[in-house]
């Protein structure tokens, strides 16, 4: 009497599993084979990217709108997405060049993240594209970053510079200014603490975030002795270095940071600035969302936010116009790709629409010029775009610099930096090790 | 009976479908993960044979050393915590009025995913308005840690939701195996004056040795290969305070773009995994096996 | 009078002796401690409720039991009709009833014909099963993905409920030889007496036998393919074969993520996960009616 259940369950599980494999082997059929052109021309194009609707839904309502017009525009070619979260989407690429399975066109970021794929003949190069419509429109460095060997491998559509954003409130309770020099900027923390204020949100988990602190006091001390040290023209037991690393904990032992930073994610550690229990908050422009057009966050307290720039030192090499910043992700075209032509052309389309609409349509700078007159633009974005075109220089992010292994280095140096488990001269010395292993 | 049970086409007909796909999806893969140690490889370009080189760099790997001393530490709490987890569905097991209730509510967690379980227990760990230091400034204690951002602390407090993610899991087995015993022995030790102590450890127990050796192995063996909530919630940091070998292997593979020395430390950890698990089945063999011959 | 017997009463509940009052005493301990550890257990359910009812400001500012200004239920069906979440909640129930019908099946069958069957070699296959267990995931991704590339099974979901079936038989059939070896001969003795052949052995007589080890391995598997990430993630490209897992990643973004979406989401997955534990848990009390040996 067990028998019949049990043998029920089985074949309808068996006939569930044969239709279920059925329906999606035909469905796949078409789909499953590599992207191609078919004997009457059409072409099917294979985009990955990492715009979720759920979280990036403006981004990703743009992408859609490019996508759309361009298979409008050109009715023989089938765009077909997919969409991973940033952590997952570097994983799957990484899983698909294993097996040269890259999409015809992906996302990918510049400098050392670039190198590996270059060097494995993965990515194609792109100048062509540079000296069509596209020529001169790619703000000055953007497209350097990621060019190896003098050809350029992708093309960015985000630039991204790192302001310190503050609660003027906050401030003005305490009757302090913004700070244009460094003693400035610590007696702000200084009063802060002494109110029982924390002066930074900082979530140093994830640890790229408190590289931003460093590459500044790098920058404000060394000038470019930072870049130099990564490229090896330069050594990082610079006297400026050492000192900027010492700078951090300075800022430590000063409780300038909320508790518990070095286990908070970016997002814990963004919720004290939101949250108005931090007075500053250091980030990149891709950040401007919550402070201009994010409707979740109360319009009152996008009216205290501004911003300044990280302020100079005595004595240092760098003016107050050099920013942490660069390109952020840029489009990739397979080399293996069986409709490369198409592929580029459809890059080239994506970067131009893209750029066209970016700031409006979705709060994300592109790498391509922006008019600002033309524009209508809440007041932050007029202001930090303005910056962007006074910038005297842009420093890439450490850890997109250097070579993926030298990158992690650096990123739990900084997280050992935070925490006090190494020395400021421990930190630059394990920095020009994993530097001369040249990976 | 003997005809019968060694009907040799039927053995490989139950066993055939099972061990291909073991052979296919796991064995492959496992052949290629050491073969893979033996190559310089980024994942993405060439692969260059350099030999043992990988294993060598391994066994001087300090940072490696360090992520095993937390891995075996994390297999000692598990195999512990197991005793706890047997007390309690040793209870269950008993006369205990609503005991199909409590089991249910007791396997609740066990359904969660570990995403959800780690932004739980992120939130009681947060520093200033977590659920632990709340209560703890609340009944006076000043000033207490940031668990998750204290070198010394971390890897305790990891160890916290990881078991309580597998304590369902345990005790549903355990429950099980005492539920199969037959009632019949329970009643007459009771009718013999047993107390409910001795009925439990001297006659539920022992005949469920078996159940609790498969799962001191399996707990054992699941700490060593344990990755999700580490990854998760603080990811091996700060500074690889709590970094285990699974997470230093992905950081290898993954983020360092250094895939051959990566699947190196993977098939070492299978070793270890293999090692451990002979050591464990030699300690806890009994003589009196039912060997079926 | 009364303190000479108290003096003497062993310390444990439920003796037949000894005065009532140390005794209720022990119980009373005992249902505090179990009805504690209870709530321990489903305050995490009720916590994930909440969470999907505020959205990302509240989720951070806010204690995790204090209840939003407004329940944000909105954060559901955004869920629902946007994330794709409805796809991705029927993509998940079918790969996972139809890996667990399977990896049962096929792992009761090995551990049928290990434990009862006798023939060479049977410690090799038990042994080699047991390695199987040992693989640290992550290191098996690239040369599954190369392989299922090379089948044309990549973006299939036969590729994941395959590997679901390959990896987690080794646990189960683990599980089920603890129970296999304790289960009596007597009733297959009878039974190839009566000139049974091995298939109705083992159909008609041990597989019932065992259901309540069946009911427990089937909610392990459920559970462990339901929660799965990495190999959906890995094989699967088209969001027509994603599951909820992967599904809840849609509300993590570049920069920023949607923390209500997410509670909403998780608090939809483990709705059928719950109901199905709930109905299989009591096939292992039922079990034991099943385990008794009848003529």
């Amino acid at each position: 009497m067990r028998k019949k259940p049990i043998a029920m369950l089985l074949t309808l599980t068996l006939i569930l599993a044969v239709f279920l494999s059925g329906c999606s082997n035909s469905g796949s059929d078409g789909e499953g084979e590599a992207s191609g052109s078919g004997s009457d021309g059409k072409v099917t194009l294979k985009f990955m990217h990492l715009w979720p609707a759920g979280s990036s839904a403006q981004q990703n309502k743009l992408v859609n709108e490019i996508i759309k017009q361009y298979q409008t525009d050109h009715p023989n070619v089938t765009i077909k997405q997919e969409v991973l979260e940033n952590e997952q989407y570097k994983n799957k690429l990484k899983i698909l060049s294993a097996s040269n399975e890259l999409p015809d066109v992906g996302v990918t970021w510049a400098a050392g993240f670039l190198e590996p794929y270059v060097k494995g003949n993965l990515f194609a190069p792109l100048d062509d594209l540079l000296s069509g419509s596209l020529e001169g429109k790619f703000i000055a460095g953007t497209t350097e970053a990621y060019a190896v060997d003098s050809k350029t491998y992708a093309l960015p559509i985000e630039l991204n510079i790192s302001p310190i954003y503050y609660n003027k409130d906050i401030f003005a309770k305490y009757n302090l200014q913004p700070p244009a020099t460094y003693d400035e900027f610590l007696n702000v923390v200084k009063t802060l603490t002494d109110n029982g204020v924390v002066p930074i949100a900082l979530g140093n988990k994830d640890r790229w975030t408190g590289s931003l602190w460093y590459m500044y006091l790098a920058n404000r001390l060394g000038g470019d002795a930072l870049e130099k040290a990564i490229n090896g023209t330069g050594k990082f037991d610079d006297p400026a270095l050492i000192q900027a690393a010492a700078e951090v904990q300075k800022l430590v032992d000063m409780n300038a940071f909320n508790k518990g930073y070095n286990g908070l994610s970016n997002d814990e550690g963004k919720s004290e600035f939101m949250n108005e229990k931090a007075a500053m908050y250091l980030m990149g422009t891709w950040e401007l969302p919550n402070y201009t057009t994010n409707p979740d966050v109360p319009q009152e307290f996008k009216d205290k936010i501004g911003f300044f720039k990280f302020p100079t030192m005595d004595g240092g090499k760098s003016d107050i116009n050099s920013w942490v910043g660069g390109p952020g992700v840029g489009l990739f075209v397979a080399q293996n790709s069986k409709v490369k032509d198409e592929a580029q052309k459809f890059v080239q389309y994506f970067v131009e629409k893209w750029g066209e609409s970016s700031v409006t349509e979705a709060g994300v700078i592109p790498a391509t010029k922006v008019d600002t007159a033309e524009v209508q633009l809440p007041q932050l974005y007029t202001d930090l775009l303005n910056e962007l075109n006074q910038a005297s220089s842009l420093t890439l992010f450490a850890d997109v610099q250097m070579k993926p292994t030298a990158a992690q280095v650096h990123l739990d140096m900084i997280q050992a930096l935070f925490g006090k488990a190494v020395t400021p001269e421990e930190f630059v010395k394990n920095h020009q090790e994993a530097i001369d292993k040249g990976n | 009976m003997d005809k019968v049970m060694s009907n040799r086409l039927v053995a490989a007909l139950y066993v055939l479908p099972a061990l291909l796909l073991l052979l296919v999806l796991i064995y492959i893969p496992i052949v290629l993960t050491g073969y893979y140690g033996l190559m310089q490889w980024d994942g993405i370009g060439a692969m260059t044979f350099i030999g043992f080189e990988n294993y060598a760099r391994l066994l001087h790997d300090a940072t490696f050393w360090q992520s095993a001393y937390h891995t075996f530490l994390l297999a000692l709490f598990s195999a512990l915590s197991l005793i706890g987890y047997l007390m309690i569905a040793l209870v269950l097991s008993g006369k205990i009025k609503g005991a199909n209730l409590f089991r249910k509510i007791y396997l609740i967690p066990m359904l969660l995913s570990s995403v959800a379980i780690a932004q739980l227990w992120l939130k009681i760990y947060h520093p200033s308005n977590g659920v632990l230091n709340t209560f703890l400034e609340s009944v006076g204690i000043g000033n207490p840690p940031a668990w998750l951002a204290e070198p010394s602390l971390v890897l305790y407090a990891l160890f916290v939701p990881i078991l309580w993610q597998y304590a369902g899991f345990y005790i549903l087995i355990y429950y099980a195996a005492l539920k199969n015993i037959p009632e019949s022995l329970v009643e007459a030790a009771r009718i013999d004056g047993a107390s409910p102590w001795q009925i439990a450890f001297r006659i539920k127990l022992p005949l469920i040795t078996e159940v609790i050796k498969v799962t001191i192995v399996l707990a054992v063996v699941g700490s060593l290969k344990y990755f999700d909530l580490i990854y998760v919630m603080t990811d091996g940091g700060p500074n690889g305070s709590s970094e285990v070998m699974a997470s230093y292997m992905y950081h290898q593979a993954f983020r360092g773009f250094d895939f051959g020395y990566g699947s190196a430390v993977g098939f070492f950890l299978l070793v270890i995994c293999l090692v451990v698990t002979w050591l464990l089945r030699k300690a806890t063999a009994s003589k009196d096996t039912i060997q079926y011959s | 009078m009364k303190t000479d017997t108290a003096v003497r009463l062993p310390a444990y509940p439920g003796t037949g002796t000894g005065p009532t009052v140390l005794r209720r005493l022990g119980y009373v301990l005992l249902y505090s401690l179990l009805i504690l550890v209870a709530l321990l257990q489903i305050l995490p359910l009720i916590w994930l409720l909440l969470f999907s009812l505020k959205n990302n400001q509240e989720v951070f500012d806010m204690a995790p039991f204090a209840l939003p200004a407004t329940p944000r239920w909105e954060n559901y069906v955004k869920v629902w009709t946007e994330g794709n979440i409805s796809l991705y909640f029927f993509n998940s129930v079918w790969i996972t009833v139809v890996s667990v019908v399977f990896t049962v099946l096929f792992a009761s069958l090995v551990t049928f014909a290990i434990t009862r069957m006798r023939w060479k070699g049977r410690s090799l296959v038990l042994g080699l099963f047991m390695v199987g267990m040992m693989i640290p995931v992550h290191s098996t991704l690239i040369p599954l993905f190369s392989l299922f590339l090379k089948l044309h099974l990549t973006d299939h979901p036969l590729s994941v409920i395959l590997s679901y079936i390959a990896f987690n038989m080794p646990i189960t059939i683990m599980i089920l030889l603890g129970f296999y070896y304790a289960l009596p001969r007597e009733v297959e003795e009878a039974a190839v007496m009566d000139g049974c052949s091995v298939h109705r052995i083992f159909f008609r007589i041990v597989l019932p036998m065992t259901a309540s080890v069946i009911a427990t391995t089937a909610i392990i598997n459920m559970i462990y393919d339901w929660n799965e990430f990495i190999f959906v993630n890995t094989f699967i490209s088209t969001d027509a074969y994603k599951t909820l897992t992967v599904g809840v990643q849609n509300f993590i973004g570049q920069y920023t993520t949607d923390w209500g979406a997410i509670g909403a989401t998780l608090m939809i997955s483990i709705l059928p996960i719950l109901i199905a534990f709930l109905v299989l848990s009591n096939r292992i009390v039922e079990g034991i009616a099943a385990g008794s040996v009848k003529g």
